[in-house]
């Protein structure tokens, strides 16, 4: 059983680097015969200058910009949402009187606030992590009022025949029996967040990934661009592995379908 | 014996669930008592009503007719003096080992882990799972599942027990071996026991006493088959069958109304 893991684990991995090695060889190939234009680079030229902009700490700068402000939203928007999507699946008056706000909030993306946040807060920060914040909390809301609907009756008959009282069906049934919603939730709201937070730092900011990828067509920079997407695709990537890593050694035991 | 209170009581004890396809009689007029320290087996066909007698007795559905009490006062909610172990195993908490499983409702009173710790140990044991506390519900096979469950219920001491068909979605073989064992603990502890099935031989084999119940709607007590045998009980003996016989009778004029 063990072998059987690290196979399939090696498996994994090679596959992810095939995966991207075959990627790049397309890209390449296809710069070269197929479309033949300065619009266009191989992925070589991408790299040389990725790499320069890594010696200049441009691309660093950039990167920690923008995943400043996701963490920052992210963390905030979850720690407004968890609670609420708890009170929410938990009791009914809650769930009656803010059901509709999640219902209609949820059809207002956050990249339709990027004009009422940028006049609210300005170009600085706080406009980013609000949208961030915004973005997130629908989804973790939802995630986690369902996740509270879905424990199992059984599982608080039993505890309460075993002499829980309310609170205790509550913090140690209701509460972990959700997690696996809440961080399903969190994933979500976490490549949400991705999408946002370029679309704000395209609209209106002073650094950050999308600053960049502004920059770089104001300046016909191609390379620039190419770099900035392939960094949120790498940093998207990662971001959503180490979320499924948590979710696993959290949850995953007990649900083999995360 | 007369003015004796009787250890439970149902006392014309009727449930009629109102949904939105009508109302729906499911239990009438049903009336026993249990003596302390007794085995009672409920029989009957599916539908006719077994899980809700035994829903209201443990106190999660109020009955619409007569009263339940225990010890002479009436029931109201589910509580620790009733354990109950349920038909399927969606009850045990994922999320904790079967350890914890078993300590929880002595973690909800308040004890410490050490000695928490060694009741779980001691129950492990008399459910013939020494040294495999540390693995997780979805680590064990169903039979090891539902002797978690029992293990869980008698930690936390009990008055009496409740088991809904505990056995019921095991293969024969495990089903005689936790029959076997559950014989065993009983003899051992004497707690009163209501157990639901709706197998005559494994009936005959438990029980001090035999219920029957005839089919809903309308679902009440048609006879009560006391069984005078000495446990552990000879499946193939003249005794034994005789009782069968006599309870598949009761039981066949249900599945088949002249
Ligand atoms: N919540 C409910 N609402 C409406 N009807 C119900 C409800 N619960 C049970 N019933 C009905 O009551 C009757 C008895 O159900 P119950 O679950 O007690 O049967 P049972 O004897 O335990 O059957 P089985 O052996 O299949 O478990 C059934 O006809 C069922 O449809
Ligand atoms: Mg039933």
């Amino acid at each position: 059983m063990n072998d059987g893991m690290m196979n399939s684990r090696t498996a994994t991995v090679a596959g992810y680097v095939l995966g991207f090695a075959l990627l790049f060889a397309i890209w390449h190939l296809a710069s070269q015969y197929l479309v033949r234009s300065v619009l266009f680079p191989s992925p070589i030229p991408v790299f040389i200058r990725g790499w320069a902009l890594i010696e200049d700490q441009l691309l660093q700068e950039a990167v920690i910009a923008s995943m400043r402000r996701i963490l920052q939203g992210f963390l905030l928007g979850s720690a407004i949402g968890i609670p609420v999507g708890l009170a929410i699946g938990s009791f009914r008056p809650v769930r009656l009187l803010l059901e509709p706000w999640t219902e209609f909030f949820r059809f207002i993306p956050a990249v339709a606030m990027i004009t009422v946040s940028v006049i609210w807060f300005g170009i600085g920060e706080e406009s980013k992590i609000f949208l961030i914040a915004y973005t997130t909390i629908f989804v973790v809301v939802i995630a986690t009022a369902a996740g509270v609907g879905a424990v199992g009756r059984d599982k608080i008959r039993a505890a309460q025949c075993l002499g829980a009282n309310r609170f205790q069906v509550f913090a140690l049934v209701a509460l972990p029996a959700t997690v696996p919603y809440i961080l399903t939730g969190m994933r979500l709201a976490m490549s949400n967040a991705f999408v946002t937070i370029v679309a704000a730092e395209l609209v209106a900011s002073n650094d950050g990934l999308g600053k960049m990828l502004w920059d770089a067509r104001l300046f016909m920079q191609v390379e620039d661009i190419f770099v900035a997407l392939i960094s949120l695709g790498l940093l998207g990537f990662a971001t959503d592995r180490t979320f499924r890593l948590l979710i696993r050694a959290f949850a995953g035991r007990f649900n083999p379908t995360m | 014996m007369g003015d004796e209170v009787a250890f439970v009581e149902l006392d014309g004890v009727g449930m009629t669930f109102r949904g939105r396809t009508g109302a729906y009689q499911a239990v009438r007029d049903f009336n026993l008592e249990l003596s302390e320290g007794e085995f009672f087996c409920l029989l009957g066909t599916s539908g006719c009503g077994k899980t809700t007698v035994m829903n209201m007795l443990a106190g999660f559905d109020a009955p619409t007719e007569g009263q339940i009490r225990l010890e002479g006062r009436p029931v109201r909610g589910p509580g620790a003096d009733r354990g109950v172990v349920f038909q399927g195993h969606d009850s045990l908490y994922d999320w904790l080992t079967a350890r914890d499983n078993i300590a929880f409702g002595l973690r909800l009173r308040g004890m410490g882990r050490a000695e928490r710790r060694s009741i779980a140990d001691r129950f492990l044991n008399m459910v013939g799972l020494a040294g495999q506390g540390g693995k997780h519900p979805s680590e064990l096979s169903g039979g090891m599942k539902q002797r978690i469950q029992i293990a869980r219920a008698l930690a936390n001491d009990p008055r009496m027990l409740l088991m809904d068909e505990p056995f019921g979605a095991l293969d024969a073989m495990t089903r005689a071996v936790l029959q076997g064992e559950l014989s065993r603990i009983w003899s051992e502890n004497r707690k009163t026991v209501l157990f639901i099935t709706h197998d005559i031989e494994e009936a005959c084999a438990l029980a001090t006493r035999v219920g029957v119940m005839k089919r809903g709607p309308g679902g009440t007590l048609k006879a009560v088959v006391p069984l005078d045998l000495p446990y552990p009980r000879e499946r193939t003996s003249d005794a034994f069958m005789a009782s069968f016989r006599r309870v598949h009778e009761l039981i066949h004029a249900e599945i088949h109304p002249q």
